[in-house]
């Protein structure tokens, strides 16, 4: 049994991976006309944060620095920055997981919300300080809402197809028994 | 058993806490590296995306293709408007086509009294996109044309029609080519028929901004917008666009090459040009050299170097 468990966790860590290497995959298509004047969501962050605050043993830190570095790399952003960023911010979600975990969705949506908001401001900031030239305002503004505008359909998926859920009371000592 | 599992969760707890320090460390550590010693960081990215990005080729071909058809499925249902325009269109191109001929030969009977020879080194590598820079911020495609073919740094890149971008960032088998769109793109460019000088830099809309002009007055929407050769980046008479007026009054470039529909890509071979950099000894000769030969030769050879300007 407890063997089991212990391949169920890690396909479920491997099906993290998986699934941010389609996002990457899916947005390195070149489908879309070069220029566009919207930002389509971040569903790695969407997705990264609604595992964490569900099941954080499922995206261990090893694999969400793994992809955010990936993706800096892919994405032509300043590697490093953004994934340290991300990280910071759902590690700072992970320790707010158990007061979350008795209250509403929305309650959930706003920490989420300036979370977000506050790793944007910081990746500004710092390259701000270091004469890097930002992405426009008006699309990373863009994009923050439009990951938080995708964030309960992200939450929505993994908690039905996925099957990532918030620990029910009493099935932590199931799993420890087991 | 619940304080030993009180335990077990603070000594796991420490250890992640350690594990996160040193992560968000090395990742800051990879970002100031990359902040002080840029170039050598890109040629890793470039060769991250060398090989990650070919892996995905097979999935992406018919992922793309299928969108594409689904795109094509749509647009039949107004395949006949289509017809009706694409007539009118064919009308208007037939009319062209006798006025390109014309001055097609035209142009053959010049250049043939001229003698003029184009510059046989100016040949080029196609290449087809594979990727897009995945994101809203940066405008560069994927090409699928690298060091191993010859690929340097800089080089220009056209479709049939227009110049698309310039090489930046070369792996051994794909190259990134920034479009002029981007906001960290200018090139030198001529205005015709008017031949004033600006610059066309990106600022991430569908059509760049025509900057530095040196006055507006002889620029109107409409005329043809080249590379200028200028700085040595890209080779002279390039076709870059048409001037445009946004309601804005600022003037922008509309491009001629089909940014919607890139797929193949033509890198213009460049070698490095030749430069004019010294004035030449005939206009101002060189003064140390002279000095130097006064000193060391004789008087019999500065005698024979004496009298040759009054020949002349």
């Amino acid at each position: 049994m407890a063997e089991r468990s212990a391949t169920f966790l890690w396909s479920m860590r491997f099906l993290y991976l998986v699934l941010c290497g389609l996002v990457m995959f899916i947005h390195l298509l070149p489908l879309e006309p070069v220029t566009t004047f919207w930002a389509a969501p971040d569903l790695m962050i969407a997705l990264t944060f609604a595992w964490v605050l569900r099941r954080p043993e499922y995206a261990p830190l090893v694999f969400i620095t793994g992809a955010f570095l990936l993706a800096d790399f892919l994405f032509h952003r300043p590697p490093g920055l953004w994934a340290a960023l991300v990280l910071i911010g759902s590690q700072t979600l992970r320790a707010k997981a158990p007061d979350l975990r008795d209250l509403t969705f929305p309650m959930e949506w706003l920490s989420v919300a300036t979370t977000l908001i506050a790793i944007t401001i910081g990746y500004r900031m710092v390259l701000l300080i270091l004469v890097i030239d930002a992405p426009p305002l008006s699309l990373s503004l863009i994009q923050v809402l439009t990951t938080l505008a995708a964030y309960p359909l992200v939450v929505l998926a993994s908690q039905t197809v996925l099957r990532v859920r918030k620990i029910a009371p009493g099935e932590v000592d199931a799993m420890r028994t087991s | 058993m619940a304080r030993d599992r009180a335990q077990d969760n603070d000594y796991f707890g420490q250890l992640r806490k350690l594990l996160l320090a040193v992560l968000v460390l090395c990742l800051l550590a990879i970002f100031l590296v990359w902040r002080i010693d840029s170039p050598r960081v890109e040629r890793f990215r470039a060769q991250v995306i060398d090989t990650v990005v070919p892996n995905f080729d097979w999935a992406m071909a018919p992922v793309t293709g299928a969108v594409n058809i689904l795109r094509d499925f749509q647009s039949y249902q107004r395949i006949y408007q289509q017809n009706q325009e694409l007539r009118r269109e064919l009308q208007q191109m037939k009319s062209w086509r006798e006025a390109a001929l014309q001055l097609e030969q035209e142009n053959a009977r010049l250049l043939d009294l001229n003698n003029v020879q184009l510059d046989p080194r100016l040949t080029y590598v196609t290449g087809v996109v594979l990727a897009d820079s995945g994101s809203p911020f940066r405008q560069s495609v994927l090409i699928n044309v690298g060091a191993r073919d010859g690929i340097v740094d800089g080089w220009a890149t056209m479709d049939g029609l227009g110049l698309v971008g310039r090489i930046s960032g070369v792996g051994e088998n794909s190259a990134r080519v920034v479009l002029l769109t981007d906001s960290s793109s200018g090139i030198p460019v001529t205005v015709q028929p008017s031949g004033h000088q600006a610059l066309v830099a990106g600022d991430n809309s569908g059509s760049p901004l025509l900057t530095f002009l040196e006055d507006d007055d002889g620029v109107r929407p409409g005329d043809r917008v080249m590379t200028s050769g200028d700085g040595g980046v890209f080779p002279a008479g390039l076709l870059v666009g048409r001037v445009t007026q946004d309601p804005g009054g600022r003037l922008r470039v509309r491009l001629s090459a089909d940014y919607e529909r890139l797929e193949f890509l033509r890198v213009l071979r460049n070698w490095a040009q030749e430069r004019i950099e010294d004035p030449g000894s005939l206009v101002e000769p060189d003064t140390p050299a002279t000095e130097e030969l006064s000193e060391s030769a004789d008087p019999l050879e500065e005698d024979e170097i004496g009298p040759e300007p009054a020949d002349g």
